[in-house]
């Protein structure tokens, strides 16, 4: 730019390729490459570093809250129809029902956070939270699944933004709100209790058996919510916790229990 | 560094640029299929469960 604005002066004192030239061909006259400077090269280096570390982290963002959620939707619904066609196989059959590890045990459905089923699999590892579901814990605390009738806590853990971001508007579940688990042949209807905004990531006793800090005492069959808060962020975590207020059988139709409709 | 591969890139403007055009989009590329998922990991953005690490 610089040798451009400066005129016919500039021309004579510069050997390189920068002397103007008329276009032969009636183009405007060309603004042609010049040399800069030392100092001006390496700070225009590093403006463009610069901007390529924004567009960089710009990026990162897109990727992040868009292009993960893409793909776990999609990954989502793969699996998902697979539990369904699997669940349709064993009634025609009439088979007994067996559940795969490896693939969802059910449904998750809370009105008040998603309008959408949230597919529940074993583990709460990223590569299975990533798949755009929710995982029940193994680790540090084994979660007691309804399916087993056993007293205990069913907890689970999914993504609040990006890879589906199941939970991501857990902060719209209250008190008294329902959570619906749906297997195979049962509905499990559970109803909020309590709800924790804000704890340490440490604090694993919001897994245990009988909820450290739900404020119950007694053993029961308890469902526990769990993600990462303040939204775009995994400083804290934030908790919800049910209890289970009845099972519906399901019937041929698949009809949902009144909580859903 | 930019103007140094515009200037590198051979053909006239429209040939060039449509050859940046497909530079863009192969970087991009290699971001979010291999960059990406890599570095994720490694920030604190996602964690989402309660643990004892």
């Amino acid at each position: 730019m610089r040798s451009s604005t400066k005129g016919r002066g500039n021309v004579a004192a510069t050997t390189d390729d920068t002397e103007e030239h008329i276009g032969t061909r009636g183009h405007a006259p060309r603004r042609a490459p010049r040399r800069m400077g030392p100092v001006a090269t390496a700070i225009s280096f590093f403006g463009e570093l610069l901007i390529t570390a924004g567009v960089l982290l710009g990026l990162f963002v897109v990727y992040s809250l868009w292009w993960t959620n893409v793909l776990a939707d999609r990954e989502a619904g793969k699996q998902a129809d697979k539990v369904r066609d699997q669940w349709a196989q064993q009634s025609d059959s009439g088979g007994p029902v067996s559940y795969d590890s490896k693939d969802g045990i059910g449904f998750l459905h809370v009105p008040t956070m998603s309008g959408e089923e949230i597919l529940v699999e074993k583990g709460t590892t990223m590569k299975v939270l990533n798949d755009g579901v929710a995982g029940y814990y193994t680790d540090p605390v084994k979660a007691t699944l309804p399916t087993s009738g056993k007293k205990g806590n069913f907890s689970l853990a999914a993504h609040r933004d990006g890879h589906g971001a199941k939970f991501h508007n857990i902060h719209k579940i209250r008190n008294g709100d329902p959570i619906v688990f749906e297997t195979k042949d049962t509905w499990y209807v559970y109803k909020v209790f309590n709800i924790l905004p804000e704890t340490s990531k440490f604090n694993v006793d919001v897994l245990a058996k009988v909820p450290k800090g739900s404020g119950k005492t007694k053993a029961g069959h308890y469902i526990t919510l769990t993600t990462c808060t303040p939204v775009y962020t995994s400083k804290y975590r934030y908790v919800v916790w049910g209890e289970l207020v009845r099972t519906e059988k399901v019937d041929d139709k698949r009809t949902p229990p009144e909580e859903l409709q | 560094m930019y103007s140094w591969i515009w200037r590198h890139l051979p053909g006239n403007g429209w040939v060039k640029a449509l050859i940046s055009l497909v530079l863009i989009i192969a970087v991009v590329y290699i971001l979010f299929q291999y960059v990406f998922p890599w570095a994720e990991p490694l920030l604190p953005f996602n964690d989402v469960t309660v643990d004892n690490q």
